[in-house]
């Protein structure tokens, strides 16, 4: 038997919000969603798997309309899915009287419950978060028909807040495969056995890394999966060790220049570390103006001898505020305000 | 440090002059306009070097004041002193044009640099600024108090407190003010894009609650009027047709009538077979007996049974069409009835529609209004950049904060020190009448005497300058870090009467520094000749 395994598509999400190309990235979930459908049509997939949040909020009417209908372009494919924490099932939710297509099968309990299959001798078990958060752990225990079957859980959480669970209990459990969702980052929790999707596509610039889906085949035998990436945006992160001979225009250009040889898929978030010249900071603000950046997290340090400096000027002002500030609790405020409170204190 | 010798060859008024001085007490005797002050800037020029000030308000500077009048290019001096036991010579010509200064060690030879600051650190590291306020004495400085007390002031923000001139700590407090003041506008500008970006988001709100809201109450009214679709959302079981029961029932009437119906119809039959076989039986009964078989008593059975037959027959066939008639009725009400109902019924549908399709959108509007809502609250929160600005300000916030707290501990501390320097000096001087002087907030010395606290204001002319002479004195030996430089005082004890000068000089005697008193009074020459007490004479005539 032929699947396909996704998550987290988040259809209707809005990143990179206040980048100028919003617009473009608000597509991507659905342009994503078409080319899962189009490949399950092609490879005659048997079956595919949503492992929750398939919507990023409450789905409207006409999304729900528009997902049926990728669904129904499928000739083969059963379609069997579940409500996450994002599109969970609200008292108002389109999801309850939603009519979906025969091939679709919507396992909308708040409990486990299972949808048989037998033209696939498949039963795929899973159940609906009715709720934002969900800390129960639901999905331990549950109890495997026996039989010839294939025995398929869809499960979504695995934080603290999001029923938590173990790979390994499902192992005991005697799930051939357990698709799961809800953690961003594509990961085989147990190979070809206990799978996180990861997002179909990256939500927000903290989803950094390669998205897509698995694509599987199952038989009784052995399972065996394999990752399949869509690339129609990849955040990345671009570490730059500055050194404090560095002045923000070559800075600039060097970014420029690696991102004229990355892919246009790409969006970066740009992190300095290193040292800088405490006399001439350097201004980020331009770097984040740049296409294909979408932040800089500037984690340099002046390259003050804060040691040195403490003891040249020991009984004078900037000696006695050194050591004062290495006394409070370090943490980012007061680093930042040993280095601001020297920094006007050696300024001519 | 201590002058050897002041070559003079023109500054001011003064020509071609050497002078030696002793390494303690020195009086400088002269007539007012003998070149008193002018030996005094002379001094602090050797020192400290002399700027050409720019601009017209450089007209009365101490440059253009001594540039000598007759020849400008011959603005030169130099001077031997000693510091640490060795001895040095620095010559400076201050004329703006050719302005130089050589220094040397003169033990060695060595030539040093006065532009590397090598003459600054023979002074101790002492500024100019710091030298003309402490211990360099005038006259006028003497009398404007208030303004000392400024200088005094500034000077342990400025200097004292970070131990070294260049460090401004009034200069690093306003630059971090300004950048406190750049981040808290990048801050608020953030913040306010947030809070517009979030204040669509309520609006989009608002309405889509308004139409919530009128959906409810059309919903409201067509359920007033009697309509109320059946949940968009049921649990699976199916309820049974609600006039399902009332059709089965007609169905049976229906039945019960056809039945009836055909009884009477089966009951006419028999009557009229009845009636047939006895009309036969009597017709040939008359046939073959002719009137007399009338007569039988057979015959009247049988015409009885005819008579009967037919009333039976017309009263089944009566009775049959009344129960047809009345299922026709039944019939005919019910299609009518049907009619109707198809009717209303077709109206009914049409508002139960329009439930639904309430229904339907009520749900859309719910779903919108849930997700505006986790929007606004996504939208609510601060942004990674904002708390990044955040943390920005607060860094500021604390810097200032800790530089105010150290340069306030560091000022208590200096203030502590210094009082204690002037406190002994005052001592002393007074012979033990006071032991403690104090500086207040506001740089204003305060003496306490008998149980009360005197301003120099408040005590005599001659006290409050030796309050200040000892105040100037604490401060140049406090802030000194090296040897003390030699002291300057201008006509300082003009108010002092003689018990106190003797006293005075006395103590100045015996003081490690060496002194220049400058003076045009014959005092003090007469009270040191008198006493004994070791000095050195420098006289200045009028030319």
């Amino acid at each position: 038997m032929k699947f396909i395994h996704i998550a987290d598509v988040h259809l209707g999400a809005k990143p990179d919000k206040d980048k100028p190309w919003a617009e473009e990235r608000k597509n991507h979930g659905w342009q994503a969603f078409t080319q899962v459908i189009a490949t399950a049509e092609e490879e005659q997939a048997d079956l595919l798997l949503i492992a929750g949040d398939l919507f990023h909020r409450q789905p409207l009417q006409r999304e729900l309309k528009e997902v049926n209908y990728q669904f129904s372009r499928l000739s083969h494919t059963q379609v069997v899915l579940i409500a996450g924490n994002h599109d969970f099932i609200s008292p108002d939710s389109y999801y309850r009287t939603f009519q979906w297509e025969e091939n679709v099968h919507f396992l909308k309990k708040e409990t486990i419950e299972y949808v048989e299959l037998p033209m696939l001798r498949t039963r795929v078990y899973g159940l609906s978060y009715w709720h934002k958060e969900l800390p129960k752990p639901l999905y331990e225990n549950i109890r495997v028909e026996e039989g010839s079957f294939f025995n398929i859980l869809l499960a979504h959480g695995g934080d603290e807040k999001h029923i938590p669970f173990r790979a390994e209990s499902f192992q005991k459990m005697g799930f051939d495969y357990v698709a799961c969702g809800h953690i961003h980052k594509p990961v085989q929790l147990i190979e070809n056995r206990v799978v996180m999707a990861g997002a179909l596509q990256p939500v927000d610039c903290n989803d950094t890394g390669t998205h897509g889906f698995f694509m599987g085949e199952l038989s009784k035998e052995r399972c065996h999966v394999e990752f399949q990436p869509l690339t129609y945006c990849e955040y990345t992160t671009m570490n730059l060790k500055v050194t404090s001979d560095i002045t923000t225009g070559a800075l600039e250009d060097f970014v420029k220049q690696k991102l004229s040889q990355a892919p246009e898929y790409m969006i970066f978030k740009v992190i300095l570390t290193g040292f800088f010249d405490g006399s001439a900071p350097l201004e980020t603000e331009r770097l984040e103006k740049l296409e294909q950046v979408i932040q800089v997290v500037n984690q340099c340090q002046p390259d003050y001898d804060f040691e040195r400096l403490k003891q040249q000027y020991a009984q004078q002002l900037i000696g006695k505020y050194i050591g004062a500030m290495e006394q409070l609790p370090q943490d980012e405020v007061t680093k930042l305000a040993l280095y601001y409170g020297v920094e006007a204190l050696l300024e001519k | 440090m201590k002058i050897t010798e002041l070559q003079i060859n023109n500054f001011g008024k003064l020509h071609q002059k050497k002078i030696q001085p002793q390494p303690g007490l020195n009086i400088v005797y002269g007539d007012n306009e003998s070149g008193k002050s002018t030996l005094h800037q002379f001094i602090t020029g050797m020192m400290f070097g002399m700027e050409k000030q720019r601009g017209k308000s450089g007209k009365n500077d101490s440059y253009q004041q001594y540039e000598p009048w007759n020849s400008s290019s011959y603005y030169t001096g130099s001077m031997r002193f000693e510091v640490d036991g060795k001895d040095f010579l620095i010559e400076r010509n201050f004329y703006h044009k050719e302005k130089t200064a050589a220094l040397r060690n003169e033990g060695d030879g060595e030539e040093l640099s006065v532009s590397h600051g090598d003459m600054e650190m023979l002074l101790g590291g002492m500024k100019k600024s710091t030298y003309e306020n402490t211990y360099c004495i005038r006259q006028a400085a003497v009398e404007t108090g208030k303004e000392f007390s400024g200088i005094l002031q500034n000077y342990f923000v400025n200097a004292s407190h970070t131990g070294d001139g260049d460090i401004n700590l009034t200069g690093a407090r306003e630059k971090l003010k300004a950048k406190q003041k750049e981040m808290e506008r990048s801050y608020r500008k953030a913040w306010e894009e947030r809070r517009s970006a979030c204040e669509k988001l309520q609006l989009a709100q608002d309405i889509a609650k308004k139409d919530l809201q009128q959906l409810e109450q059309q919903l409201e009214q067509l359920k007033a009027e009697g309509y109320q679709s059946e949940e968009l959302w049921q649990p699976e079981e199916e309820i049974p047709m609600e006039n399902e029961a009332n059709q089965m029932a007609e169905l049976l009437q229906q039945e019960q009538g056809e039945r009836k119906e055909i009884k009477f119809r089966r009951r006419k039959s028999i009557a009229a077979v009845v009636t047939l076989i006895a009309a036969v039986a009597a017709g040939s009964r008359l046939a073959g007996k002719g009137l007399s078989a009338g007569m039988s008593p057979l015959f009247t059975v049988e015409m009885l049974l005819v008579i009967a037959g037919i009333a039976g027959i017309f009263y089944f066939r009566k009775k049959e069409n009344e129960v047809r008639s009345e299922s026709r009725a039944r019939e005919e009400s019910r299609n009518l009835r049907e009619q109707q109902t198809d009717n209303t019924g077709q109206e009914r549908a049409k508002k139960q529609a329009v439930v639904h399709m309430l229904k339907m959108q009520k749900m859309e509007k719910c779903s919108l209004l849930a997700n505006l809502e986790e929007e606004i609250a996504e939208t609510g929160k601060k942004s990674e950049r904002e708390q990044e600005l955040e943390r920005q300000v607060a860094a500021c916030e604390l810097a200032l904060n800790m530089l105010g707290k150290i340069s306030e501990n560091v000022y208590e501390d200096t203030r502590e020190h210094l009082e204690g320097e002037i406190s002994k000096i005052l001592y002393s001087l007074t012979d033990g009448k006071y032991e403690r002087i104090t500086l207040d907030d506001d740089m204003n010395l305060v003496v306490y005497q008998d149980g009360r606290n005197l301003y120099p204001w408040q005590l005599s002319r001659g006290t409050m300058e030796q309050m200040y002479l000892a105040l100037r004195l604490g401060a140049g030996r406090f802030f000194t870090q090296e040897e003390p430089l030699p002291i300057l005082l201008d006509e300082a004890f003009a108010s002092f009467d003689e018990k106190r000068l003797k006293s005075t000089l006395k103590w100045l005697a015996a003081q490690p520094e060496q002194i220049f008193l400058f003076t045009c009074q014959k005092r003090e020459l007469e009270i040191l000749a008198c006493s004994g007490i070791p000095y050195g004479k420098i006289l200045l005539q009028n030319t």
